[in-house]
């Protein structure tokens, strides 16, 4: 497996100190900042994709890996949710913040033999 | 076979006081570039400095982006810069603040529009399957 882009992204749930809600909105920004547009321009397939994501958040015991899993369009994802991101609190106004941070990796079998640059 | 698109990358950026449109730019191609990382270069057994790298930009004074700045941001491969009209400038409200009713801005700076840039990279590379493979295209 060749990885052929690695994205990041960040999220956030302000109030509701939902750490699967942070992550998911982490995981959309991550992966609308870029579109792999050699699938379509080389004809592969998403099929064969292997998308690797991993999201840092400070309680990682509280994300829904298949929730976030399912914000992953096309290809094969597999989700590790390990302890990062940055919580935020507001002693004054009792009030804490998460933020969660995602990095995604698409993955895909090629063989550079295959390929050449035109002469 | 030629010139085959592999990636797009999108990005925002701005000029909050300054209505610096060069900068607003610059700013949207760093954070169009700077959330990804490519590797598809290495992937297909390529040079990163063969990647194609049209960057586009839209703000609504095209004319006042210096091209050449734009274009130095990116690291690698044979890069171009277009502008068009687009982006989005907002109107600031007026200062209605007392303690700031003479020498209203502390530097001197601030001008009536936000600036908002948006930039679009295109990335190719002028490829084709090695002789007697690839029949998949």
């Amino acid at each position: 497996m060749k990885r052929l882009i690695l994205e990041m992204g960040t999220g956030n749930d302000l109030y509701g100190e939902d750490y699967t809600k942070a992550a998911c909105r982490a995981v959309q920004d991550a992966i609308h900042h870029s579109s792999l547009v050699l699938f379509r321009s080389l004809g592969l397939s998403h099929e064969d994709m292997q998308v690797n994501v991993t999201i840092g958040v400070q309680r990682p015991e509280l994300v829904d890996t298949q929730k976030v899993a399912d914000e992953l369009p096309r290809g094969h994802a597999v989700v590790t949710v390990v302890k990062g991101g940055l919580n935020v609190e507001d002693t004054d106004n009792g009030t804490l913040s998460v933020i969660a941070t995602a990095a995604i990796e698409a993955c895909l079998d090629i063989n550079p033999d295959d390929w050449q640059l035109s002469q | 076979m030629a010139k085959k698109k592999v990636a797009m990358e999108l990005g925002m950026g701005t000029s909050l006081r300054r209505q610096d449109y060069t900068k607003a730019a610059i700013r949207a191609l760093q954070d169009a570039l700077w959330h990804n990382s490519l590797t598809m270069a290495d992937a297909f057994g390529f040079s990163r400095e063969d990647m194609i790298v049209e960057v586009e930009i839209g703000v609504q004074k095209p004319e006042e982006v210096d091209i050449e700045a734009v274009k130095a941001i990116l690291p690698y491969g044979k890069g171009s810069v277009r502008v068009v009209h687009g982006g989005l400038d907002i109107a600031k409200p007026a200062s209605k603040n007392p303690k700031n009713a003479d020498g209203a801005n502390p530097d001197g700076a601030d001008t009536d529009n936000t600036v908002i840039a948006n930039a679009a990279v295109n990335v190719f590379f002028d490829m084709q399957p090695a002789a007697g493979k690839g029949a998949r295209t």
